[in-house]
């Protein structure tokens, strides 16, 4: 079976039907969303409906909790002072936009989906703000992956698309307990795990404007991480149009983000 | 040495048993830590917290916030999380009630003040987890969660309370190989080890009649000594 896994649709509604004309170019069998379906783009209404409308179970991204909760994680989900202002107006604008029936939908979005031994989450299947960034330690990463109870994570929020695979985790340990007279020694080893970050459709920070996503095969393990030219244009003069900051249309055009390289990516807000 | 405390639960009786045998020590303690719940459904709470506010001895004492602690805020309302559904969980509408009554609005504000835990030299001196105070790390906890949470610190030991129990876990060695793959098709491969870590439980003072335990640690030479009175 072929999935196709994407994410971080971010309300850019050319980037999503061009992913979809490509999904389905590529003969899918099903469509997975890891969420972020609104914020920074000026099309969120357009891309909830055509989610609904397809019927692709999605979970919650952090936009998505946001515009249902109201913006309840501290300043530490920012990267800088810059990029949590500009954030506040996208989720303002958006918060007036969508329409109650969305809102709604947002609302019963799950946190993760798991599908036999895979799991979708759209950023740690801990917390909807914490970056598995490629350079997090592997051991934290094996953790992450373990946590989920899955032997593939899916994940999406850094908008980057990657494929890691952990292989022959061995942890050795000693354990004394007062109660014990002797003292126990074991080991434990993990096969494989993968974490796939899946990239973003909407708001890609890979160095190009083009939407990304992945297929996966489920009988062969392969993952193709995909990458869609579009129309991106558009979207821009649409970000410009609407009275969103032009710096999310030029972010889109660079498919860059400088602000986004938080000092302490596993940092997670509490509030 | 440090003399490292957790789980009083408002056992006056106790904490005077544990202070005298800290107090006979050959290597003298230079600090106590109470890693939480000093209080729990006691009459004695108040005189519990009057007398570390103001020991009897010259031990500098040093204190942290523990599960009771943080569903005494909860019910109080100063705590983010709005209804105490935890305490309500595990004890009942009753033992809520008396939590309410058996700590002073004055004992609350000194609570409020706590720390959530303290690092010292390469340790960690917690009540429950790096993740909450709820968390309960056992030998039995699957030793991934166990790296990750000391991990999350970025330092060699972890002390903590919330099991009850007294342990040592020592976290040997560890190898894990990770590649991954970028959209550019760059290829990146690392083999990361783990380097010693210990993960220590430093047992109760208040929960077991009769029987008080707590842990003696010198951070110069990392000798661990478990200690268990009957009083």
């Amino acid at each position: 079976m072929k999935i196709a896994v994407m994410s971080c649709i971010h309300a850019n509604l050319p980037a999503f039907e061009a992913v979809l004309k490509d999904i389905d170019e590529n003969q899918c069998d099903s469509i997975y969303s890891l969420g972020d379906l609104v914020g920074y783009g000026p099309h969120p209404n357009e891309i909830v409906n055509k989610i609904r409308e397809l019927q692709i179970p999605s979970v919650q991204g952090c936009w998505d909790e946001d515009i249902v909760e109201g913006l309840n994680s501290c300043e530490c989900s920012y990267p800088s002072l810059l990029a949590e202002k500009r954030g506040i107006i996208a989720h303002e604008w958006t918060n007036q936009q969508i329409t109650a029936e969305n809102r709604q939908f947002l609302a019963k979005l799950p946190h993760t989906i798991k599908l036999e031994n895979l799991c979708f989450a759209h950023s740690s299947p801990n917390s909807n703000h914490e970056y598995i960034l490629p350079e997090m330690d592997a051991f934290t990463a094996l953790e992450r992956v373990l946590s989920a109870d899955a032997d593939v994570l899916f994940c999406g929020h850094t908008h980057i698309p990657y494929d890691r695979t952990l292989n022959a985790g061995m942890l050795q340990i000693r354990v004394n307990q007062s109660n014990i007279e002797s003292e126990s020694e074991r080991q434990f080893q993990t096969p494989i795990k993968r974490i796939i970050n899946v990239g973003s459709v909407g708001e890609p920070r890979h160095g190009r404007p083009n939407a990304t996503y992945v297929i996966y095969n489920t009988e062969t393990e392969e993952i193709i991480l995909r990458e869609v030219g579009y129309d991106y244009q558009s979207t821009c003069r649409d970000i410009i149009e609407k009275g969103l900051p032009p710096i999310f249309a030029w972010r889109l055009a660079k498919g860059l983000e400088f602000a986004e390289k938080a000092e302490d990516a596993t940092h997670v807000c509490q509030r | 040495m440090w003399a490292i405390l957790s789980g009083i639960e408002g056992n006056l009786q106790a904490y005077h048993a544990v202070i005298d045998d800290i107090l006979r020590q050959k290597v003298s303690v230079e600090e106590i830590y109470i890693l939480g719940d000093i209080i729990g459904i006691s009459e004695e709470n108040e005189a519990l917290v009057k007398e570390i506010c103001h020991p009897n001895h010259s031990i500098p004492l040093r204190v942290c916030r523990g599960w009771w602690e943080e569903q005494c805020l909860i019910l109080h309302s100063l705590h983010s999380t709005a209804d105490p559904v935890e305490l309500i969980d595990q004890f009942g509408v009753d033992v809520t009630k008396k939590l309410w009554d058996c700590v002073s609005r004055d004992t609350v504000e000194w609570l409020r003040g706590l720390d959530f835990g303290f690092v010292e030299f390469d340790c960690l001196l917690i009540h429950g987890s790096t993740v909450n105070v709820s968390e309960v790390l056992t030998p039995d906890t699957s030793p991934w969660i166990i790296l990750d949470r000391i991990n999350r610190v970025n330092v060699n030991y972890l002390f903590c309370g919330r099991s009850s129990q007294m342990f040592d876990y020592e976290l040997q060695s560890g190898l894990i190989e990770s590649s991954i793959v970028t959209l550019d098709n760059k290829s990146i491969s690392e083999v990361k080890e783990v380097s010693k870590k210990r993960l220590i439980g430093v047992g109760n003072i208040g929960k077991t009649v009769n029987i008080a335990s707590y842990t003696l640690y010198n951070p110069y030479n990392n000798q661990l000594k478990f200690r268990q009175i009957n009083y």
